[in-house]
Protein backbone atom coordinates (compact mmCIF):
# COMPACT_ATOMS: atom_id res chain seq x y z
CA UNK A 1 0.00 0.00 0.00
CA UNK A 2 1.51 3.24 -0.86
CA UNK A 3 0.50 6.41 1.31
CA UNK A 4 -0.61 9.53 0.56
CA UNK A 5 2.31 12.01 0.75
CA UNK A 6 0.11 14.15 3.69
CA UNK A 7 -0.19 10.87 5.59
CA UNK A 8 3.50 9.58 5.31
CA UNK A 9 4.21 12.93 6.31
CA UNK A 10 2.20 12.29 9.63
CA UNK A 11 3.08 9.37 9.89
CA UNK A 12 7.14 10.55 9.85
CA UNK A 13 6.84 13.51 12.39
CA UNK A 14 8.31 12.46 15.47
CA UNK A 15 6.13 12.18 19.16
CA UNK A 16 7.77 14.57 21.64
CA UNK A 17 8.00 11.67 23.54
CA UNK A 18 11.07 10.14 21.55
CA UNK A 19 12.48 13.55 21.53
CA UNK A 20 12.82 14.71 25.23
CA UNK A 21 12.01 13.52 28.68
CA UNK A 22 10.59 14.17 31.50
CA UNK A 23 13.59 14.76 33.54
CA UNK A 24 15.38 16.71 31.37
CA UNK A 25 12.04 18.99 31.30
CA UNK A 26 12.25 18.98 35.03
CA UNK A 27 15.90 19.90 34.92
CA UNK A 28 15.21 22.65 32.52
CA UNK A 29 12.34 24.14 34.16
CA UNK A 30 14.36 23.53 37.73
CA UNK A 31 17.77 25.86 35.98
CA UNK A 32 15.35 28.53 34.63
CA UNK A 33 13.93 28.64 38.52
CA UNK A 34 17.02 28.77 40.05
CA UNK A 35 18.25 31.85 37.99
CA UNK A 36 15.24 33.60 37.23
CA UNK A 37 13.46 32.82 41.01
CA UNK A 38 15.94 32.87 43.40
CA UNK A 39 19.31 30.14 44.45
CA UNK A 40 17.09 28.69 46.95
CA UNK A 41 13.96 28.29 45.10
CA UNK A 42 13.62 24.77 44.16
CA UNK A 43 11.01 22.95 42.34
CA UNK A 44 9.95 19.58 43.74
CA UNK A 45 9.00 16.40 41.93
CA UNK A 46 5.74 15.86 43.81
CA UNK A 47 2.32 15.95 41.85
CA UNK A 48 -0.68 18.15 43.26
CA UNK A 49 -3.93 19.11 42.20
CA UNK A 50 -4.23 22.23 40.59
CA UNK A 51 -6.53 24.86 41.98
CA UNK A 52 -9.56 26.28 40.22
CA UNK A 53 -8.55 28.96 39.09
CA UNK A 54 -5.58 27.76 37.35
CA UNK A 55 -3.60 29.92 34.46
CA UNK A 56 -1.86 28.68 32.15
CA UNK A 57 1.45 30.60 30.21
CA UNK A 58 2.67 29.40 27.14
CA UNK A 59 5.10 29.58 23.99
CA UNK A 60 5.03 27.44 20.46
CA UNK A 61 7.08 25.88 18.78
CA UNK A 62 7.47 25.16 15.31
CA UNK A 63 10.14 23.18 13.34
CA UNK A 64 10.32 19.31 12.78
CA UNK A 65 8.34 19.20 15.98
CA UNK A 66 5.15 21.64 16.52
CA UNK A 67 3.62 21.87 19.43
CA UNK A 68 3.38 24.16 23.13
CA UNK A 69 5.24 24.27 25.54
CA UNK A 70 2.38 25.18 28.84
CA UNK A 71 3.16 26.39 32.13
CA UNK A 72 0.00 26.10 34.46
CA UNK A 73 -0.40 27.13 38.11
CA UNK A 74 -2.91 28.65 40.45
CA UNK A 75 -3.62 32.32 40.16
CA UNK A 76 -1.78 32.83 43.63
CA UNK A 77 1.28 31.25 42.58
CA UNK A 78 1.55 32.82 39.72
CA UNK A 79 1.62 36.39 41.98
CA UNK A 80 3.80 34.80 43.82
CA UNK A 81 6.21 34.05 40.81
CA UNK A 82 5.55 37.56 39.76
CA UNK A 83 7.24 38.70 42.91
CA UNK A 84 9.84 36.86 43.15
CA UNK A 85 10.93 37.14 39.83
CA UNK A 86 10.74 41.05 40.41
CA UNK A 87 12.22 40.90 44.11
CA UNK A 88 13.16 44.43 44.55
CA UNK A 89 12.06 45.85 40.76
CA UNK A 90 8.69 44.25 42.09
CA UNK A 91 5.71 47.66 41.63
CA UNK A 92 4.40 48.89 45.01
CA UNK A 93 1.16 48.03 43.43
CA UNK A 94 0.95 44.65 41.46
CA UNK A 95 -1.17 45.17 38.23
CA UNK A 96 -2.37 42.37 36.25
CA UNK A 97 -0.62 43.00 33.39
CA UNK A 98 2.64 42.70 35.63
CA UNK A 99 1.64 38.94 36.55
CA UNK A 100 0.51 38.04 32.67
CA UNK A 101 4.17 39.71 31.96
CA UNK A 102 6.14 37.88 34.10
CA UNK A 103 4.11 34.39 34.25
CA UNK A 104 4.59 34.34 30.48
CA UNK A 105 8.81 35.47 30.94
CA UNK A 106 9.38 32.62 32.64
CA UNK A 107 6.89 29.90 30.56
CA UNK A 108 9.48 31.69 27.63
CA UNK A 109 12.97 30.79 29.44
CA UNK A 110 11.54 27.22 29.88
CA UNK A 111 9.91 26.86 26.31
CA UNK A 112 13.35 28.95 24.68
CA UNK A 113 15.60 26.33 26.12
CA UNK A 114 13.03 23.42 25.72
CA UNK A 115 13.61 24.04 22.13
CA UNK A 116 17.19 23.93 22.19
CA UNK A 117 16.75 20.64 22.94
CA UNK A 118 14.39 19.12 20.37
CA UNK A 119 15.87 18.98 16.36
CA UNK A 120 15.56 22.12 14.87
CA UNK A 121 15.78 24.45 13.33
CA UNK A 122 12.44 26.14 14.82
CA UNK A 123 10.46 29.43 15.53
CA UNK A 124 9.48 30.17 19.13
CA UNK A 125 6.02 32.79 19.35
CA UNK A 126 6.17 35.30 22.04
CA UNK A 127 4.42 33.80 25.10
CA UNK A 128 0.85 33.99 25.67
CA UNK A 129 -1.25 33.43 29.06
CA UNK A 130 -4.87 31.95 29.32
CA UNK A 131 -6.41 28.98 29.35
CA UNK A 132 -4.12 26.24 28.36
CA UNK A 133 -4.11 24.90 24.67
CA UNK A 134 -5.75 21.67 24.54
CA UNK A 135 -3.96 18.11 24.11
CA UNK A 136 -4.25 17.18 20.65
CA UNK A 137 -2.29 13.72 21.27
CA UNK A 138 -2.41 12.34 24.70
CA UNK A 139 1.07 10.54 22.88
CA UNK A 140 2.67 13.40 22.01
CA UNK A 141 3.09 14.89 25.41
CA UNK A 142 5.35 14.89 28.05
CA UNK A 143 4.04 16.41 31.20
CA UNK A 144 6.24 16.72 34.27
CA UNK A 145 4.70 17.68 37.98
CA UNK A 146 6.19 19.75 40.85
CA UNK A 147 5.26 21.96 43.70
CA UNK A 148 6.96 25.27 44.04
CA UNK A 149 6.73 26.70 47.77
CA UNK A 150 4.13 23.82 48.08
CA UNK A 151 1.66 24.88 45.54
CA UNK A 152 1.15 22.55 42.36
CA UNK A 153 2.93 23.51 39.08
CA UNK A 154 2.54 21.81 35.67
CA UNK A 155 4.92 21.91 32.88
CA UNK A 156 3.29 20.14 29.46
CA UNK A 157 5.36 19.57 26.01
CA UNK A 158 2.59 19.01 23.90
CA UNK A 159 2.43 18.79 20.07
CA UNK A 160 -0.03 20.66 18.25
CA UNK A 161 -1.68 18.24 15.90
CA UNK A 162 -4.05 15.03 16.20
CA UNK A 163 -2.72 12.04 16.30
CA UNK A 164 -2.54 9.87 13.56
CA UNK A 165 -4.05 6.82 15.05
CA UNK A 166 -8.30 7.20 14.96
CA UNK A 167 -9.63 6.61 18.22
CA UNK A 168 -7.11 9.98 19.47
CA UNK A 169 -8.28 12.50 16.42
CA UNK A 170 -10.58 14.82 18.89
CA UNK A 171 -9.30 17.06 21.21
CA UNK A 172 -8.25 15.29 24.40
CA UNK A 173 -9.55 16.97 27.74
CA UNK A 174 -7.31 15.90 29.98
CA UNK A 175 -4.89 17.85 32.28
CA UNK A 176 -3.78 20.81 33.00
CA UNK A 177 -7.31 22.19 34.16
CA UNK A 178 -9.04 24.61 32.05
CA UNK A 179 -7.65 23.58 28.45
CA UNK A 180 -8.78 25.91 25.71
CA UNK A 181 -10.26 23.31 23.00
CA UNK A 182 -9.53 25.24 20.01
CA UNK A 183 -5.90 25.41 19.83
CA UNK A 184 -5.98 25.27 16.28
CA UNK A 185 -6.87 28.89 16.11
CA UNK A 186 -3.84 29.89 18.30
CA UNK A 187 -4.86 30.47 21.26
CA UNK A 188 -7.98 32.64 21.04
CA UNK A 189 -8.08 33.13 24.55
CA UNK A 190 -4.36 34.02 25.22
CA UNK A 191 -3.14 37.06 25.73
CA UNK A 192 -0.45 38.00 24.06
CA UNK A 193 2.55 39.53 25.69
CA UNK B 1 27.95 54.86 30.48
CA UNK B 2 24.78 54.45 28.86
CA UNK B 3 22.81 51.45 28.29
CA UNK B 4 19.48 50.87 26.14
CA UNK B 5 17.74 47.37 27.43
CA UNK B 6 15.46 46.09 24.86
CA UNK B 7 12.63 43.05 26.13
CA UNK B 8 9.30 42.90 25.56
CA UNK B 9 8.96 41.65 28.71
CA UNK B 10 8.25 44.39 31.62
CA UNK B 11 9.88 41.97 34.11
CA UNK B 12 13.19 40.73 32.27
CA UNK B 13 13.19 44.77 31.15
CA UNK B 14 12.85 45.89 35.21
CA UNK B 15 15.37 42.50 35.97
CA UNK B 16 18.27 43.57 33.38
CA UNK B 17 17.78 47.43 34.39
CA UNK B 18 18.27 46.49 38.17
CA UNK B 19 21.54 44.69 37.14
CA UNK B 20 23.16 47.34 34.54
CA UNK B 21 21.63 49.95 37.61
CA UNK B 22 23.62 48.32 40.02
CA UNK B 23 27.00 48.42 38.03
CA UNK B 24 26.68 51.82 37.82
CA UNK B 25 25.34 52.35 34.27
CA UNK B 26 22.75 55.10 32.73
CA UNK B 27 19.65 53.22 31.81
CA UNK B 28 16.58 53.58 29.29
CA UNK B 29 14.15 50.98 27.88
CA UNK B 30 12.20 49.89 24.91
CA UNK B 31 9.61 47.48 24.12
CA UNK B 32 10.69 46.21 20.74
CA UNK B 33 13.49 46.94 18.17
CA UNK B 34 11.85 49.81 16.94
CA UNK B 35 11.18 51.98 19.89
CA UNK B 36 14.50 51.23 20.77
CA UNK B 37 15.61 52.44 17.13
CA UNK B 38 13.40 55.91 18.11
CA UNK B 39 15.75 56.34 20.73
CA UNK B 40 18.73 56.06 19.14
CA UNK B 41 17.36 58.78 16.66
CA UNK B 42 16.16 60.68 18.97
CA UNK B 43 20.32 60.92 19.47
CA UNK B 44 20.36 59.07 23.12
CA UNK B 45 22.89 56.73 21.71
CA UNK B 46 24.35 54.48 24.41
CA UNK B 47 27.58 51.93 24.85
CA UNK B 48 25.22 48.78 25.44
CA UNK B 49 22.14 47.47 23.98
CA UNK B 50 20.79 44.25 25.18
CA UNK B 51 18.39 42.44 22.90
CA UNK B 52 15.81 40.03 23.14
CA UNK B 53 15.40 38.07 20.13
CA UNK B 54 11.60 37.75 19.99
CA UNK B 55 9.87 40.81 20.17
CA UNK B 56 6.92 42.26 18.50
CA UNK B 57 6.61 45.01 15.93
CA UNK B 58 10.87 44.40 15.56
CA UNK B 59 12.29 41.66 16.21
CA UNK B 60 15.99 41.57 18.01
CA UNK B 61 17.90 40.51 14.84
CA UNK B 62 16.35 43.32 13.00
CA UNK B 63 17.38 45.43 15.26
CA UNK B 64 21.14 44.33 15.06
CA UNK B 65 20.95 44.79 11.55
CA UNK B 66 19.26 48.04 11.85
CA UNK B 67 21.81 49.06 14.14
CA UNK B 68 24.70 47.69 11.97
CA UNK B 69 23.62 49.52 8.76
CA UNK B 70 24.18 53.21 10.47
CA UNK B 71 28.26 53.98 10.63
CA UNK B 72 27.24 56.43 13.36
CA UNK B 73 25.95 53.79 15.49
CA UNK B 74 29.55 51.17 14.87
CA UNK B 75 30.58 52.14 18.45
CA UNK B 76 27.56 50.26 20.05
CA UNK B 77 28.53 46.90 21.73
CA UNK B 78 24.96 44.80 21.40
CA UNK B 79 24.69 41.88 23.47
CA UNK B 80 21.98 39.95 22.78
CA UNK B 81 19.99 38.43 25.60
CA UNK B 82 17.65 35.98 24.69
CA UNK B 83 15.77 32.45 25.80
CA UNK B 84 16.75 31.72 21.84
CA UNK B 85 19.52 29.07 22.46
CA UNK B 86 20.02 27.11 19.17
CA UNK B 87 23.37 26.95 17.86
CA UNK B 88 22.39 28.31 14.22
CA UNK B 89 20.50 31.21 16.19
CA UNK B 90 23.83 32.26 17.77
CA UNK B 91 25.45 32.17 14.93
CA UNK B 92 23.42 34.47 12.93
CA UNK B 93 23.47 37.21 15.69
CA UNK B 94 26.95 37.40 15.47
CA UNK B 95 27.41 37.26 11.72
CA UNK B 96 24.76 39.95 11.86
CA UNK B 97 26.80 42.42 14.31
CA UNK B 98 26.11 41.21 17.50
CA UNK B 99 29.25 41.15 19.74
CA UNK B 100 28.30 38.84 22.87
CA UNK B 101 24.91 36.57 23.18
CA UNK B 102 23.87 35.85 27.02
CA UNK B 103 21.06 33.12 26.97
CA UNK B 104 18.29 33.42 29.63
CA UNK B 105 17.70 32.35 32.12
CA UNK B 106 21.47 34.05 33.11
CA UNK B 107 22.94 35.62 36.60
CA UNK B 108 23.78 38.73 37.50
CA UNK B 109 27.20 37.59 37.58
CA UNK B 110 27.33 35.92 34.48
CA UNK B 111 26.27 39.04 33.10
CA UNK B 112 28.18 40.76 34.65
CA UNK B 113 30.91 38.67 33.57
CA UNK B 114 30.46 38.87 30.13
CA UNK B 115 29.96 42.98 30.39
CA UNK B 116 33.98 42.83 32.19
CA UNK B 117 34.98 40.36 28.97
CA UNK B 118 33.73 43.23 26.69
CA UNK B 119 35.51 45.94 28.33
CA UNK B 120 32.10 47.32 29.53
CA UNK B 121 32.34 47.22 33.12
CA UNK B 122 31.67 50.87 34.29
CA UNK B 123 34.83 51.97 36.69
CA UNK B 124 33.20 52.51 39.46
CA UNK B 125 31.92 48.23 39.14
CA UNK B 126 35.37 47.12 38.78
CA UNK B 127 36.40 48.63 41.57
Amino acid sequence: MTLAPDATARAARPLITSLIDEATVGAIAGEAWVALVGEEELLVPVPGALPEDALSTWVDVVGPWTGSVVLTAGHGTAVELTRALLAEATPAVLEPEDVTDAFGEIANVVGGNVKAALPGPSTLSLPQVGDAPAVRNPDDVCRVEVLWRGQPLVITVQGALPSTSPQHENPHHENPQHENPHHENPHPNGVSL
Amino acid sequence: MRALVIDDSRAMRRIVTGILGGLGYETRQAGHGQEALDVLHEGWVPDLCTIDWNMPVMDGLQFVNAVRANPAWRPVTLVMVTSESEQSQIVRALAAGAHEYVIKPFTADALRDKLALLGLLPQEAVL
